[in-house]
């Protein structure tokens, strides 16, 4: 790109939308504001943040301008200043003075999220006596106390050389820039000329206003004054500051010399890895390939197949020349804390599938048995850092990120941010209350808006909403909001995405405190880390790796055989036969009813076709329609086809990327391939397509691209509907999309979860439920299915659990074998009880309890903790049930805690009358049970309605499979879950139990408008409808639906009193104010709703 | 065993009935639209009432608006006002004195009523019960009384009984053992716990033995958490009483004149005299007087008065006597008075305040004396007082409010810094102005076929339209102030910018003048 002509005048003082509430416009439309006024640079001054220059760096660079980097420091005791280092030693300075003034508050203390307080001693400590950054003061409308407080500042900053001025239409801006320049000269300083620019053009002074009254929390109507009286504070262009500033040519003067005296780029951030990773006198290389070849030894204690010895070799070159030793460094450092912490990980991400981390330990798919190409991930072309995250037991990755920050130091290691946009429903609303709409109005128009993200306010259904599109105001509204969409909002912390750095990080990037305790984060996210190639670790949760490691343990402890991810033996074919019959309940990744419906069609009989099970059944996939066509190849029902470009090209190109998935591409990077070999993208390019697929949910243009890559394919021979088609495919795996070595991974969870669950049921459902919550199902469902395999599940009870869930030798459990272990039901499964009376119980727990009153005087449980055992019927064993021990628990007397109150209990009040209470009900105690537990063992609540439903001739859903295709079939039951993906156009999936197994129904979206309160509402529902079968998938397509909630009213109640409560006997509580979460009173939980 | 007997009254669908007559929805025509009343709950708004379609389709009081919203998207939600409701309940229960002297609100639907000995008035409890549903249907309210000995057991019946129960001293127990625990007034959480210990109906408590019951419901301050001490409450074991609620005390002087007053000097003795007693009962309560009208009433059995009005809450006597001082002759005496009141109409709470330490008055507290004055004398619209809006148009800057309704200030709007005319024209008058296009200042203003030589001038300040308020058409205008060589000085404005595409050649304004 050609260079600019050099401008007389430089804007120095740009306020992005990264001051949050107060910039309304982005840095990408500032740049290319200022790029047709035809600046040749740029500088930004956002208000104590640094967080916008990234994107101002990135859009300039795009332009050809040079962005001068900044900010404006606010102090608190003194006026602002603009600061734009010179050099990066400035620049460093300045990060350094942010990050103090966001670490600590004025007093020392852990600064709050978002604060930043700055003091002029801090400001003069930071850039006293140093001629590096150049600073500016800003006076603010009050010029009297601006200059008695001059002096001062003077007198603290010997660098302050300048003062701003700007001509912004106030009336007196003559008399004011005049004063200025006297006061500039009093003090032997100069004035510089800018504009306070807050948006690019004047058009956005609406959106300027109206972010001022969200930051004030004002109506439009109100704000008054708090608004600025004109649209001048936009970016000008250099003839019209020329002209404004005609009297006072050296305030333009400056600003060029200031310009050109800053040359400090963000480009100068060379990344540096940190160096403990790297004993000293060894290069990294050299140390990586001694760890590698030792890690090797281990991993194959028979010897390494040469296979995997020549693509090590291979590996370690590639890593050499692309200079990245150090990164697996890194990772293998912190991975190896992990695990002397007996802390479970797993990496994963495109450099994660080598078989270098293999031997790290960092991943367990094991390149010996597996393909997976390095060389696929780490390509050379891409000049960026490899990526790699590890994910870790969700319950210990604090411990993790704590090591961390301990390691490498505060200002050495940060997390990333995530910049929090508007989105449409939250833009609405804000700008709705701004603009003084109703409550119920803006509601209504967020209403209008279907999932967190749509397109744009325009495609609104606002009329859907009976509101008047044509009302003036409504329009300006929705315009507005529409300009919001998209705006940054606030940081916040990536969940996982860290930084680490050899020199100080604090003196590359601002670091602020985190809103959690400990955590504090960098003003850049992974987009802006990415553009300046500094190297990030993922250290990501995940509740599978708590589960199986604990999974591990109590296989260690019971069967005392240890296993870990490596050590699973491979391809089991009684895994597969699980698999295949859809037995997948608990089981990482392909648990949902998705994944089971598509595992009796795949039938998986190898780890690859797990791979592909875990990455098909996604967003992508699916709107891609790559499923069917996938599933159909698979069955032998189609041939594979390969389109091929025209004659002058290889035919086989696109056989070469879609052999291994049967001619569909499935994966993300096959669809970056095609990208390149069927457009002839290059890598460059499709870079930038994955990034603008991955990014164009907040802003981006995705068009652009479409056009260039269907045309070029067109070009090269291939018919437009293919090419069309690819692109869709591409567009669904943007947001959706799975690398191959993301699904590699998570497919080897999926297979070590499901080894778990074949062999050892019982350790697995205990795993899961002390891991909870997690995963996809409520802990009604895991002990459901555990028992379905056979094992006996034991209730909670004060002489036998644990606070987890454990096992418990148990003769005749387990079917077929006469001793092995059953479930033994922890205290946590108890909503409520707490982790320290439990641990009370426990330890007092050297013989058994038995006496209610035992825990009491014994154990000193909290009288309130007694009574949530009680509730939860955990007396069995001293042969008190539900009632029974509740009656009991209530005599116990809320006292202090204290040796004195708790054995005057029983004397003052004398002995305590025998009473006979009614006998709870069996179904009363279900009802009971999934009050206090959320499930029961005692019986199904269908149980005691089967009766009159087998008069209604309903089916049970065990009976399901012996029906016909297309049979009408009535059946009732739990709503245990309603899902309504996007994907599935408005259709209804809903999950029944009932006490002998659960069904699908399936609700076209006509239906669930029309019972749309049933569908959405009901607890206990009846559905008629007929049936379908497909692949030994059974679902009942639904004609005819009743709400029967209320039948569960007389599980309670029995039928007689039920009936007669009409709405008009429904009092409300005596005293309004102890109402408790509502979930606590219904009689079944509510069901787990995904839309 | 009392021989009390107390009506409770039960008004279920009080806030939704009460809802319809105050926007007049016709309950015949709502069976279509389920409407419900929202409250601002813990998690976001909650139902508060809801009308009989809504009913029908299964929506129940404090489920959250969200939810339901979710289930029925015809759904209609208006906002609660359960301050009226409250009101409206007061007033109710003013109304019910017609049966008896005692009678008490209860939470926001419900009455008390101590009927012992009134019934016979009425003909028996029956028919004072069905007279009284009929009375509450005449104003459109659903109403279900129940009568019995305790507060407790009425309370109950009114609820959870079927028919209009008449509750006699001797069957308390036995009319109560069938109702569910719900009715002795408990909390849901102590509810369910009895349900839990299978202790459904009162019946089943009354047949515990008593001490059993208290040791496991220990009485901690907490009546709806005790059941044993609602049921005795019920029961009659423990008294309960109704106090009834006494309407406020009027704030009404009065004099019985020996001999009739017919001048103005004996009403202005009278008056003053009726003040100083008025005046000490405020400052007992902390009130000050907004709104007074003495009243006299002549020998001849007619009545004349006059009011008179404060903008500022006061307990000063000798300003208030003030405010009557010129208007007592439009009292018509005639044959003169005999009695005489005052009466303090409306009144607001006073902060106690020391204007400062000589115990002068602030200056606001004299402003507004003298604004009272001058209304008293000219009338409530003669006397106005500018308050700022805080726009940046000058026209809209200040609104004159009149006098009588301004209040203090309580957050001051911020006020423009740059100077403002000192006088501003109403509407801004058409000037001839030679300037360089397109921004040029002023050099010679035309206004009022008068040639101004324009030697000084500052500007521009540009003030562009209110966005929100304005036609997308509307100008921006650019403020100079020009001196004239005479030393005249004025403030014009430039009304748009040639390019602004939004009309012809701008045109310049004369909007204010300068001293």
């Amino acid at each position: 790109m050609a260079a600019k002509a050099r401008t007389p005048f430089i804007e120095l003082g740009l306020m992005t939308n990264f001051s949050f509430l107060q910039g309304a416009s982005d840095p990408a439309e500032l740049v290319s504001a200022a790029h047709v006024l035809g600046y040749d640079a740029i500088g930004i001054a956002d208000r104590n943040t640094l967080a916008g220059v990234v994107r101002l760096h990135v859009a300039a660079a795009g332009l050809g301008l040079r962005p001068i980097i900044g900010c404006r420091l606010d102090l608190l005791d003194a006026p602002s200043l603009y600061a734009y280092p010179k050099s990066r030693a400035g620049y460093g300075r300045l990060c350094r003075l942010l990050s103090a003034a966001k670490m600590q508050n004025r007093d020392g203390a852990w600064q709050g999220k978002g604060q930043c307080d700055l003091s002029l001693s801090l400001v003069s400590e930071s850039l006293r006596a140093v001629d590096d950054p150049v600073l500016i003061a800003v006076p603010d409308d009050d010029l009297d106390a601006f200059s008695t407080g001059l002096p001062r500042l003077c007198q603290h900053l010997p660098v302050l050389g300048h003062i701003a001025a700007s001509y912004l239409y106030r009336g007196d801006d003559r008399a004011r820039i005049n004063r200025l320049s006297r006061l500039a000269v009093q003090h032997g300083l100069r004035l510089v000329a800018t504009n306070d620019v807050h948006y690019h053009a004047p058009a956005r002074r609406p959106l300027q206003d109206v972010m001022t009254c969200i930051r004030q929390k004002l109506t439009i109507t109100k704000a008054g004054q708090r608004l600025h009286a004109n649209a001048e504070r936009y970016l000008k262009s250099p003839e019209e500051m020329l002209r404004l500033f005609a009297d006072w040519p050296d305030a333009i003067r400056q600003s060029r010399m200031i310009a050109d005296a800053c040359r400090f780029s963000l480009a100068e951030l060379r990344y540096e890895y940190p160096s403990e990773t790297v004993p000293e006198n060894r290069t990294p290389d050299d140390y990586l390939a001694e760890l590698v070849w030792a890690g090797g030894a281990r991993r194959y204690p028979e010897g390494m197949p040469d296979k995997v010895r020549k693509t090590l070799n291979r590996e370690l070159a590639m890593i050499a020349k692309l200079d990245i030793a150090r990164y697996f460094l890194t990772i293998h450092d912190i991975v190896r804390f992990a695990r002397g912490e007996g802390i479970l990980c797993q990496g994963r991400g495109s450099a994660a599938n080598s078989a270098v981390c293999y031997c790290l330990e960092v991943t367990s798919v094991d390149p010996a048995q597996h393909e997976l190409l390095f060389e696929r991930f780490v390509s050379e072309e891409r000049k960026e850092p490899p990526d790699i995250d590890v994910d870790f037991e969700h319950e210990r990755r604090e411990e993790v990120i704590q090591h961390i920050y301990q390691r490498y130091g505060r200002d050495r290691a940060g997390l990333c941010a995530t910049v929090i946009h508007y989105r449409p429903r939250m833009a609405i609303r804000e700008v709705g209350k701004v603009m003084g709409l109703s409550e119920d109005i803006t509601a209504a128009l967020a209403g209008t808006v279907w999932g967190s993200w749509g397109k744009d306010v325009v495609d609104l259904r606002v009329k859907e909403a009976g509101l008047d599109i044509s009302d003036p105001h409504l329009k300006r509204t929705l315009a507005l909001a529409g300009e919001l969409i998209g705006m940054p909002r606030h940081l916040s912390q990536h969940v996982g995405g860290f930084i680490l750095t050899e020199s100080p990080l604090v003196e590359t990037v601002p670091v602020g405190n985190g809103a959690m305790a400990a955590r504090s984060f960098i003003e850049w996210d992974k987009d802006d880390i990415a553009a300046l190639g500094i190297m990030k670790v993922d250290v990501l949760a995940l509740g599978m790796l708590t589960c199986i490691r604990k999974s591990f343990a109590l296989i260690a402890a019971h069967y005392g055989r240890a296993y870990s991810l490596a050590t699973i033996p491979d391809d089991d074919p009684a895994v597969y036969d699980m698999l295949c019959r859809a037995d997948s309940v608990g089981v990482f990744q392909i648990e949902s009813r998705a994944q089971m419906n598509m595992l009796p069609r795949l039938k998986p009989r190898a780890f690859y076709d797990l791979v592909i099970q875990v990455a098909i059944v996604r967003p992508g996939p699916i709107q891609g329609d790559m499923v069917h066509p996938y599933l159909r190849r698979r069955q032998g029902k189609e041939r594979e086809v390969y389109p091929s470009p025209g004659p002058e090209y290889d035919p086989d190109e696109l056989r070469n990327i879609l052999q291994r998935t049967l001619g569909v591409p499935i994966f993300q990077e096959q669809a970056m391939k095609i990208a390149m070999v069927a457009a002839c993208f290059s890598p460059a390019e499709a870079n930038q397509l994955r990034k603008a697929m991955a990014t164009f949910r907040s802003r981006g243009k995705v068009s652009d691209h479409k056009e260039k890559m269907v045309g070029r394919m067109v070009e090269r021979g291939y018919a437009p509907v293919f090419a069309e088609r690819c692109f869709s495919q591409i567009e669904g795996f943007g947001e959706y999309g799975f690398p191959e070595s993301h699904a590699a991974s998570f497919a080897l969870l999926a297979y070590v979860s499901s080894w778990i669950k074949c062999h050892y049921p019982a350790v697995f459902a205990a795993a899961l439920l002390n891991s909870q919550p997690m995963g996809f199902y409520a802990p009604a469902q895991i002990i459901r299915d555990v028992r379905e395999h056979g094992v006996t599940v034991l209730p909670v009870d004060i002489n036998f659990s644990d606070w987890d869930n454990s096992l418990e030798p148990c003769a005749g459990a387990g079917g077929g074998s006469s001793w092995a272990y059953a479930l033994r039901l922890g205290l946590r499964q108890i909503e409520g009880f707490s982790g320290k009376d439990a641990l009370r119980l426990t330890g007092h727990r050297r013989r058994p309890y038995e006496a209610v009153a035992d825990l009491r005087h014994r154990a000193r449980l909290s009288p309130g903790g007694i009574r949530l055992l009680a509730a939860a019927d955990a007396f069995r064993s001293i042969g008190k049930d539900r009632r029974a021990a509740l009656w009991d628990a209530r005599a116990i007397r809320e006292a202090p805690d204290l040796p004195l109150f708790t054995h005057a209990d029983a004397e003052d009040e004398g002995e305590d009358q025998p009473v006979s209470l009614p006998e709870m009900p069996l179904s009363e105690h279900v009802v009971t049970d999934y009050q206090t537990m959320r499930f029961s063992l005692k019986a199904h609540p269908m149980a005691f309605l089967r009766k009159a439903y087998a008069r209604r001739e309903f089916m049970k859903t065990s009976d399901l499979p012996y029906s016909r295709f297309g049979q009408w079939v009535s059946i009732a039951g739990l709503v245990l879950v309603r899902q309504r993906p996007g994907s599935a156009s408005g259709v209804v999936f809903i999950t029944l139990e009932d006490e002998s197994g659960v069904a699908n129904l399936v609700i076209w979206p006509d239906i669930v408008e029309r019972h749309r309160k049933i569908v959405m509402g009901a607890r206990l529902l009846a559905a008629h409808g007929r049936i379908q079968i497909a692949d030994n998938v059974i679902h009942l397509v639904v004609r005819n639906l009743e709400d029967e909630t209320r039948l569960l009213d007389s599980l309670v109640d029995g039928p007689n009193q039920s009936a007669s409560a009409e709405p008009d006997n429904i009092a409300r509580p005596a005293s309004p104010g102890s109402g408790r979460h509502p979930r606590s009173i219904s009689i079944i939980p509510k069901s787990r709703d995904f839309h | 065993m009392n021989n009390r007997r107390i009506i409770s009254v039960f008004l279920p669908h009080f806030a939704i009935q009460r809802w319809q007559k105050r926007t007049g929805d016709n309950p015949e025509a709502d069976l279509g639209v389920p409407v419900v009343l929202a409250r601002e709950g813990p998690r976001g708004p909650v139902i508060h009432d809801v009308n009989l379609a809504a009913i029908r389709l299964g929506v129940r009081c404090d489920a959250r608006v969200t939810d339901i919203r979710m289930l029925i998207p015809s759904l209609r939600v208006e906002q609660a006002d359960q301050k009226a409701d409250r009101q409206d309940i007061a007033r109710l229960s003013q109304w019910c004195h017609q049966w008896c002297p005692w009678v008490r609100a209860d939470g926001d639907n419900g009455l008390l009523l101590d009927t012992t000995g009134s019934d016979h008035l009425w003909g028996g409890e029956a028919r004072m019960l069905s007279g009284m549903i009929a009375a509450f249907a005449s104003l459109g309210l659903t109403a279900r009384p129940a009568v019995a000995p305790t507060l407790g057991a009425a309370w109950a019946l009114a609820r959870y009984a079927t028919t209009p129960a008449i509750c006699r001293a001797g069957s308390i127990a036995d009319d109560l053992s069938s109702l569910p625990v719900a009715a002795l007034r408990l909390d849901r959480e102590t509810v369910l716990m009895l349900r839990r210990l299978g202790l459904k109906t009162i019946g089943a408590l009354q047949a515990l033995p008593p001490a059993a019951l208290v040791r496991r419901f220990r009485y901690h301050g907490l009546l709806s958490a005790s059941p044993s001490r609602r049921l005795d409450q019920a029961l009659g074991r423990i008294p309960e009483p109704l106090t009834p609620e006494i309407p406020a005390e009027p704030l009404r002087a009065m004099r019985q004149l020996l001999e009739p007053v017919c001048d103005a000097s004996g009403v202005t003795y009278v008056l003053h005299d009726l003040l100083d007693e008025l005046v000490r009962r405020l400052a007992g309560r902390n009130l000050g007087a907004r709104r007074l009208r003495l009243a006299g009433y002549r020998v001849d059995g007619g009545v004349s008065a006059i009011s008179a009005a404060t903008a500022m809450a006061s307990q000063d006597a000798g300003h208030l006597g003030r405010l009557f001082e010129n208007r007592i002759d439009r009292l018509v005496a005639g044959f003169g008075f005999e009695i005489m009141t005052l009466d303090i109409v409306v009144f607001e709470r006073i902060e106690n305040a020391q204007w400062d330490l000589s115990g002068g008055t602030d200056d606001d507290v004299a402003l507004s004396q003298l604004a009272d004055r001058l209304i008293a004398r000219f009338g409530h619209d003669a006397v106005l007082s500018p308050v700022a809006t805080g726009s940046h148009l000058p026209e809209r800057a200040g609104v004159l409010t009149p006098a009588a309704s301004f209040h203090r200030a309580t957050d001051k709007v911020e006020t423009v810094s740059s100077p403002r005319p000192l006088r501003l024209l109403k509407t801004p008058e058409e000037v001839q102005v030679l300037y360089a296009v397109p921004e040029g200042p002023p050099a010679q203003l035309v206004w009022r076929r008068q040639t101004h030589r324009v030697v000084r001038s500052e500007g521009p300040e540009r003030i562009a339209p209110e966005w929100w308020r304005q036609r997308s058409t509307a100008r921006l205008r650019d403020y100079y102030r020009v001196e004239d060589t005479e030393g005249r000085r004025y403030w014009i404005f430039r009304e748009g910018l040639p390019d602004d595409g939004r009309g012809g050649a701008p045109c310049w304004y004369v909007h204010g003048l300068d001293a």
